[in-house]
């Protein structure tokens, strides 16, 4: 198996009121990147933000956010900068499918563990190795 | 009789698609769905953070032993991670000596009172090489040990080895 080699300074903002679960999620995506990782406890901070100083790769939100829900901050970050990564959460199994209808590339079900979140760096924040896509020919 | 062509067709169509079908199949939006079970979604308690915390430490101790590289905000990770846990971990002993410890009870984490202390040794250690603090051959070994019976307490789905860019910083 080939080494893995992360995103060249990858850009990575968690939004989440709740301090402990947001602390849990940045200490294990600080380690997994070896990079700084942007928090914001609200979607309407997060989205000033990503409009001045430009979007992240990669945008994980809680679905009940203040002033702008995570649902609302998909839906406008999808629409400004295609190309982030959004990974939704929640607790509800109804945002599941609001999630979907809103462009989230993810969605993390609570309670979700420490297997969850390096399978998302894994999938999203990994560079693909061109070899490993089935669609490249040989 | 039977009809060839419309059998071609039937082929084409379930066996063979063209080319251009299977490109939109792939572009075809998935989103990609992880976690708890519907059945089983709830609000995250304290419980299930020190639990998923502990795995961390675990996993950046295992690293450690592995020789994995470090980086700045790797070491950040794993004193706060430390930190966090080694809290808890005296919080939940203080419980244990305050309400006592029912081996049978269902509700809370219920560990063995020195399971924590064993996690309080292992956050104490992890934050020593996080400093950059060499372990000598027998504190490895102890903390091997020390790791290894914790890890008989809490269960993986995954092994380190599955996790390849930890092996980069």
């Amino acid at each position: 198996m080939r080494e893995a080699a992360i995103i060249a300074n990858v850009k990575i903002a968690v939004v989440d009121e709740d301090v402990i679960v947001r602390n849990f999620i940045v200490s294990t995506l600080m380690y997994s990147v070896n990079r700084e990782i942007l928090t914001f406890d609200d979607g309407f901070d997060a989205w000033v933000y990503f409009e001045e100083s430009g979007f992240p790769d990669m945008v994980m939100a809680d679905v009940n956010l203040q002033e702008i829900d995570g649902l609302a901050l998909t839906s406008k970050v999808k629409k400004a900068s295609p190309g982030t990564v959004v990974v939704l959460f929640s607790d509800l199994p109804g945002n599941e499918t609001k999630a979907r209808k809103q462009g989230s590339d993810a969605f993390l079900a609570k309670p979700f563990g420490v297997n969850e979140l390096f399978n998302l760096v894994q999938t999203f924040v990994v560079e693909q190795d061109p070899a490993d896509d089935p669609s490249t020919p040989p | 009789m039977v009809d060839v062509k419309s059998v071609a067709d039937l082929t084409r169509k379930t066996v063979r698609p063209p080319k251009d079908t299977l490109l939109k199949k792939r572009e075809v939006f998935e989103m990609l769905r992880l976690g708890s079970k519907p059945e089983n979604m709830r609000e995250m308690e304290l419980d299930d953070v020190f639990i998923s915390r502990l795995q961390l430490l675990v996993i950046m101790t295992k690293s450690y032993l592995n020789k994995y590289p470090l980086g700045s905000y790797r070491e950040r990770s794993i004193l706060e991670n430390a930190e966090f846990v080694k809290v808890d971990a005296e919080e939940l002993a203080e419980d244990i000596v305050f309400f006592g410890w029912d081996e049978n009870a269902q509700n809370g984490l219920n560990f063995e009172p020195v399971f924590y202390q064993r996690v309080k040794l292992l956050a104490v250690m992890a934050e020593a090489f996080a400093k950059g603090h060499s372990l000598e051959a027998h504190k490895q070994e102890a903390l091997e040990k020390n790791l290894n019976t914790i890890c008989e307490a809490i269960t993986f789905s995954k092994t380190i080895s599955d996790m390849q860019f930890l092996k980069v910083a």
